[in-house]
């Protein structure tokens, strides 16, 4: 049983990382491409991309405390 | 074990009745070396500023900048500086806990890697939102809790709830996941090899304080904006 929850709490952070993961990588991509087509608009590109990046990041977050919470349990 | 409090022990109880845990004593020094220094640097004011009070003058306008840009001037004015408390308070908890190991130790943790911690400052920003929406737009605010249509309203109602409860997660879990994974590191090599994650901890922090000021002003943008 033990090892079902070490299992789960892996899973959780990989899985829940790897979506996390392609999302951030896209929405920087997208941003430094803007950035380059126009550059003048790079402040505001900046304050959008760090709130966009913090959605994404807490579904990662949420992956990382479930994991937690299942390591507590062994 | 994650989500237990650290309101289970106490460190002392004012009057037999309110248990007062090492936690809040953190978060009182804060309070009091962050409100020292902001009474010592304007404490000569002079009409050209020297040393400390000329760095509080310089944060004062960059946060007053910054907000006016995303909130218009007027509503910045009202709410910049709760917005930039926000930010040097979450900095310094943030930035408390850097000692290897901290989180172990009774009183050095990092205020802000308790949850119950990072829920008062969330519901904080959640009341701020409703209050600083239905300053700006009087009755007309309640408005938009049934656009674009009345069927919407349970969907908005959990929105506005859901707000805080993200908010509260993404400080505690970052704040806390950085001190878990170092002090996992600490375990297995004590010196050195947490080095790197520790350095990236003084970038976590800094980008949580930012963020979660960002979040607070784009939701009081979006109450107090065009729209209701």
């Amino acid at each position: 049983m033990e090892g079902m929850f070490a299992i789960g709490a892996g899973l959780a952070v990989a899985v829940g990382a790897l979506g996390g993961g392609i999302g951030q990588g896209i929405v920087g991509g997208k941003a430094l491409e803007s950035i380059a087509r126009q550059p003048e608009i790079a402040d505001q590109v900046r304050t959008l991309l760090f709130i966009t990046l913090a959605f994404i990041e807490t579904l990662t977050i949420y992956g990382l405390l479930i994991a937690f919470m299942l390591v507590g349990k062994i | 074990m994650i989500f237990a409090s650290a309101l289970q022990e106490p460190l002392f109880t004012i009057a037999d009745k309110l248990p007062v845990p090492d936690l809040i004593v953190t978060e009182w020094a804060i309070i009091l070396i962050i409100g020292l220094f902001a009474y010592f640097a304007t404490r000569k004011m002079e009409r050209v500023p020297r040393g400390l009070q000329n760095v509080f003058e310089m944060v004062v306008q960059w946060t007053f900048d910054f907000f006016g840009q995303m909130l218009g001037e007027s509503v910045a004015k009202k709410w910049a500086p709760l917005l930039s408390t926000f930010f040097l308070f979450i900095l310094v908890c943030n930035y408390s806990g850097l000692i290897p190991g901290a989180a172990y130790i009774d009183g050095f943790k990092a205020p802000t890697s308790d949850w119950n911690i990072t829920a008062t400052l969330a519901i904080i920003v959640f009341f701020t939102v409703q209050i600083s929406g239905f300053r700006e737009h009087k009755m007309h605010y309640f408005g938009h809790f049934i656009k674009p249509m009345p069927l919407m309203l349970p969907l908005n109602i959990l929105e506005e709830v859901a707000r805080p409860l993200s908010l509260t997660l993404r400080l505690f879990g970052n704040v806390f996941g950085e001190e878990m994974i170092i002090g996992f590191l600490l375990m297995m090599a004590p010196f050195l090899i947490p080095m790197p994650m520790m350095a990236l901890g003084l970038l976590t922090g800094a980008i949580q304080a930012i963020v979660f000021t960002i979040l607070a002003s784009s939701y009081i943008g979006a109450a107090t904006g065009e729209g209701h």
